[in-house]
């Protein structure tokens, strides 16, 4: 009996596991069946390895805390050749059942095998209850020295032999680690009705350290016999808040030591307190100038644990999102770079965010918003393209590509940008790998390596396009790769415009996408479906999972700990810029004071995604 | 056009002095170079052609805390960095103005957690605060005029300091001996 003029519904929406028979909370998973690499492993060390096989479709590796070392660095020297570590995280098992009063926390290492395009995940349980110690990998990739201090920072874990193991997000007399699951979310629970005269106001501000609580230290290494220079917090040239420690011999740069978490907003610990689909809104403020990039990495992580088919037109807009977003943010990396190390910046400030007015005018025309756009959902993108859009958005890409030789024109040339880049900010090959430095920073020492192409999601196994690389390894370098990619970016936007599929524009699982509002009046089921989504979300199987996408500075990951429940467990970013940051020391030693400024911006860094 | 096209030549204009000041300050208020979020991405856009802050004077973005008029507190402030924002405002000269750009800087939100202070208010006084996540930037050139308004109504008292306040600089002890009154 059909009411209205909608169809009644008769498909069966039981598409996601069953998750009925689990208790929740549960642990994840151990892996099982295994992939040639996991048997050459598995072969190779016998009982040193704990497990070995895969968790989904990704390769998982246990091994004990005293093998780790002697594993990775087979790894690396091998045939499997893994040459490359991407992240390490941490995971806090104490509150998931059957804790075991021993091993409270256990790392976790990605590596990733460029020749390859292979991956493989190191899971690392540690012994000694709260008190943990892992092996620092600091000597078989200078990369781990970041990350590691990062987990020892936020986790509590120690290292042994790290090269400084000092705090590197939180102040230095920071009482606890925050991503401990027996630390709270903290923040302040203010009734509005509070006013200044209420004697509860006097509360609020205890959390504010003072300033003398955070002493100035000299950095390990640094030898006061020469100039201690502090760059920063607040500094034109930082990009951000991010303060350097430099220590100068005249005007030449001895050492460089960057001090970060001045942006430090606790993303990883507010994940774990929000439902998976509202935790896309988060994404966007991580790196706020790509923020469709950050969408589109979280939204696949989850879609991932989900097995989420994603209709062919939703996959072909958020490629269309995600190109605009790297042209956007890679103009906004020109013109503070050029304004930062040239006479003619600002003319070329004011031409190139003329460019990113009009592609932000596009995103406005989607979603409504200019920068946070949250456009990108689990199951699809938020709502269909527009009419105008189509026709608005060609015009953007036959007007583009004689800006971008505009811009060339204006810059490529002139003396000043010609020998403040070239020889500036040397990575060499060998290092770039080492350090696991990613997007152009990588592919301008050489190595070709993209993740659309290499491990292609999202459909962009469909389109066209070249990944440049250089083999300078200079600032130079860096700067052609970024304005080839523009091109190849408006290339795969052309592309995808004129195969644009039709079709539904998100998935219609409803477990996952609320139903339309029409059938709401109709289909009871509908209705609990709604009710359910917008109460307590959806429920996403247990287990491991990540996926990294290339976006605009590099590969950008999310690591996500199921525990079958409602909210992640654990959920932890890789966000390029932090480990590209790590570059800046080797980059600048031996140069000017100036040439820093000049790295900074070569690196191209958003403070919001390296202090997260 | 202009005023002085309507003048005669040598003629006099009358107006008080408090007036005039304030004129001159609210169409000459100098921000300080200073962003820390996603919100700073929009101060910036404020900056560039399409909006074109210069309109109303402010396109002076001042480097250094001494020379700046006005702080835009654009983003989340975290523990870490709040210290760093009351040195930075400390250092500002009188008259100096506040505004909290955003709901992060505006009252911590969506960021209700361990590492965010829930509003900037909680350490340097804000004149006024710009809605928004993160706000445009018409939004924010509407916040400045608000502000200018406020300017417009300001007395000079107001930078009078008595000997009593806690923290009051010497010079004004100075100026308040001989009672003049210090505008700054």
């Amino acid at each position: 009996m059909p009411l209205l003029n909608v169809s009644p519904v008769d498909r069966l929406y039981e598409t996601l596991p069953n998750l009925d028979d689990i208790n929740i909370p549960a642990r994840a998973p151990q892996p099982d069946g295994a992939t040639e690499d996991t048997q050459t492993i598995a072969a190779a060390f016998g009982d040193r390895i704990l497990a070995a096989g895969l968790q989904r479709d990704l390769p998982f590796v246990h091994v004990a805390p005293a093998d780790l070392r002697d594993l990775v660095t087979w790894l690396r020297d091998g045939e499997l050749a893994y040459t490359t570590l991407i992240d390490i995280t941490s995971v806090d098992l104490s509150e998931l059942p059957d804790p075991d009063p021993d091993v409270r926390f256990q790392t976790i290492y990605l590596l990733r095998s460029l020749a390859r395009h292979k991956a493989l995940f190191i899971v690392c349980p540690l012994p000694g209850g709260e008190d943990a110690e892992a092996p620092s990998l600091a000597r078989q990739f200078p990369g781990a020295i970041w990350p590691e201090r990062e987990v020892m920072d936020l986790m509590g874990i120690r290292f042994a032999d790290h090269p400084d193991p000092r705090r590197i997000l939180m102040p230095t007399a920071w009482p606890n680690h925050p991503l401990r699951k027996d630390v709270p979310l903290g923040g302040e629970d203010v009734p509005f009705s509070l006013t200044w005269d209420h004697p509860e106001f006097d509360a609020l501000g205890d959390q504010i350290l003072d300033p003398e609580s955070l002493p100035p230290d000299l950095p390990p290494g640094m030898n006061r016999q020469n100039m201690i220079l502090n760059m920063g917090p607040h500094h034109p040239s930082t990009h951000g808040v991010l303060r350097l420690v430099v220590e100068l011999d005249g005007e030449r740069v001895v050492n460089v030591d960057p001090d970060l978490g001045y942006l430090h907003s606790g993303f990883e610990k507010t994940g774990e307190h929000r439902r998976y689909k509202d935790f896309v809104y988060y994404t966007d403020r991580m790196d706020y100038l790509s923020a469709m990039n950050n969408n589109l990495g979280y939204v696949l992580a989850v879609e991932g644990m989900l097995d989420l088919e994603i209709p062919a037109r939703a996959q072909a807009i958020r490629v269309i999102m995600s190109e605009m977003q790297r042209i956007a943010s890679h103009l906004f990396w020109l013109s503070t770079h050029v304004l930062d190390i040239s006479g003619n910046g600002m003319s070329l400030l004011m031409y190139a965010t003329r460019e990113r007015e009009r592609i932000l005018d596009l995103f406005e025309m989607v979603c409504g918003a200019r920068l946070t756009t949250s456009y990108i959902r689990i199951g699809g993108v938020w709502k269909d393209l527009p009419e105008a859009f189509l026709g608005a958005l060609s015009e953007f890409c036959d007007l583009f590509p004689g800006r971008i030789d505009e811009y060339r024109d204006l810059v490529k040339d002139s003396p000043i940008w010609r020998t403040r880049l070239e020889g500036i900010g040397m990575v060499s090959r060998e290092d770039a790998l080492a350090m696991g430095l990613t997007g152009p920073m990588l592919r301008g020492s050489g190595v070709d390596w993209d993740l659309r192409r290499d491990q292609p999601y999202s459909g962009y196994e469909q389109y066209e396009f070249d990944v440049p690389t250089s083999n300078r390894g200079d600032g130079f370098g860096r700067y052609e790769i970024r304005m080839e990619e523009m091109r190849q970016s408006i290339r795969i936007i052309r592309q995808a415009l004129d195969r644009l599929p039709d079709g539904p524009y998100r998935s219609d699982d409803r477990k996952v996408n609320p139903p339309p509002r029409t059938e709401l009046d109709v289909s009871m089921e509908s209705l609990i479906h709604h009710f359910k989504l917008f109460t307590e979300g959806f429920k996403v199987p247990p287990g491991m999972y990540y996926h990294g996408i290339e976006a605009s500075k590099g590969e950008l990951g999310f690591f996500i700990y199921s525990d079958g429940s409602g909210k992640p467990y654990r959920l932890h970013v890789r966000g390029p810029s932090f480990n590209n940051l790590y570059a800046i020391s080797g980059m600048s030693r031996g140069l000017m004071l100036s040439d820093i400024i000049t790295n900074i911006g070569s690196i191209d860094i958003v403070l919001g995604e390296v202090d997260r | 056009m202009g005023l002085e096209s309507n003048l005669k030549e040598g003629s006099l204009v009358t107006a008080r002095l408090e007036d005039l000041v304030n004129w001159a300050r609210r169409n000459s208020t100098w921000p300080l170079l200073f962003g820390l979020a996603c919100c700073a991405m929009e101060m910036i856009a404020a900056g560039t052609a399409r909006h074109d802050i210069a309109r109303y004077g402010s396109e002076l973005f001042r480097a250094t805390p001494r020379q700046a008029d006005l702080i835009i507190v654009s983003g989340r402030v975290s523990n870490k960095m709040a210290p760093v924002i009351r040195r930075l405002h400390d250092q500002m000269l009188e008259p100096k103005w506040v505004i909290a750009m955003g709901i992060c800087a505006s009252a911590g939100g969506p960021f209700n957690n361990y590492a965010i202070v829930q509003g900037v208010d909680k350490i340097i006084p804000v004149d006024v605060y710009v809605p928004g996540c993160p706000p445009r930037p018409e939004a924010l050139l509407y916040g400045m005029e608000l502000l200018r308004q406020k300017q417009s109504g300001e007395h000079f008292s107001k930078y009078v300091f008595t000997p009593e306040q806690p923290g009051a600089p010497a010079e004004a002890e100075q100026a308040m001996a001989g009672l003049v009154p210090r505008i700054g």
